[in-house]
């Protein structure tokens, strides 16, 4: 076994070991769906209560994502053990994703000072960044085109009332996370069957 | 025929595991051992010349009270490798 290769062999040896490390898909888009119908479900609750005049509505933002933050967060330390092997595009995504959560978190603390609108604006532009990034970094094309309807939706809030302001967050949610989440995660299944 | 050849690299599992690890950021030992179908007992042979030879790093740490071993190539594993495969290529058109 030790130096009988030839060299066809010895390349179609580094051809198939690179391509069992190169064919994993790095994401299986769980947490894009996640976030993706928390946010969205938040947005639809809360304006369906301003039609309602139910008062309570804005309290569903402040239950549900320190949910979402602390369910991701044990999310992500089960996965982290799980994993044997850490490519370059999962650091890459990792790098993202959390530079993404921290400027989240810092626009959502100053949204008393920002108002609502300038806050929603950026928010969706966050998300277009993010998902737009992650979409080169995967080669996943649905990415890249939900990430422009959350650019188109950032513009389009910005003629907004602050009512109609949770629906545009909404479809730019659902075209960003849930569309793209929801067909990565096909693909990610058809690959690893 | 294979003068030329890196003898640490010219050989089936060692050139598999580095072939692996070009890919990767890091692997764990398991993960190279699956992929590579050997034995632990070859494989973590292997790994210790690769490791001597300066083309890959081991990091031996415990996760959850068990231990774990990940490796990844070093600078001058990937230039080990690039020379290789530059030098299998060469071998191939001059026999064509």
């Amino acid at each position: 076994m030790e130096n009988n290769l030839t060299p066809e062999q010895s390349l179609a040896l580094i051809d198939n070991m690179i391509n069992k490390a190169k064919n994993k898909l790095a994401d299986d888009g769980f947490l894009l769906i996640f976030w993706g119908w928390l946010v969205a479900a938040s947005a639809l609750i809360h304006f369906v209560c301003i039609k309602l005049q139910i008062e309570w509505g804005q309290y569903v933002w402040v239950t549900l994502m320190p949910f979402g933050g602390i369910f991701s967060a044990v999310y992500g330390i089960r996965q982290s053990k799980r994993v044997k092997v850490k490519t370059y595009v999962d650091s890459y995504l990792s790098a993202l994703w959390i530079a993404f959560g921290i400027a989240l978190f810092l626009t959502i603390i100053f949204i008393g000072l920002h108002g609502v609108k300038s806050t929603y604006f950026f928010l969706m532009l966050l998300y277009g960044i993010a998902t737009f990034v992650s979409g080169g970094i995967l080669d996943f094309k649905p990415l890249k085109i939900g990430s422009l309807f959350s650019f188109a939706c950032a513009v389009v809030s910005v003629f907004c009332n602050e009512t109609d302001l949770l629906l545009v967050i909404a479809v730019a949610i659902i075209s960003s996370y849930v569309i793209p989440g929801h067909l990565l995660r096909l693909k990610f299944k058809s690959e690893n069957v | 025929m294979f003068k030329d050849l890196d003898p640490i690299l010219h050989s089936q599992l060692r050139l598999a595991i580095v072939s692996l690890l070009v890919s990767v950021k890091e692997a764990e030992f398991t993960y190279l051992k699956e992929q590579t179908n050997s034995t632990a007992g070859n494989l973590s042979v292997q790994i210790q010349k690769l490791k001597e030879a300066g083309y890959i790093e081991v990091e031996k740490k415990f996760k959850d009270n068990y231990p774990q071993t990940n490796c990844r190539i070093t600078s001058a594993g990937i230039h080990a490798f690039d020379e290789y495969v530059k030098n299998i290529k060469q071998y191939l058109t001059k026999s064509k």
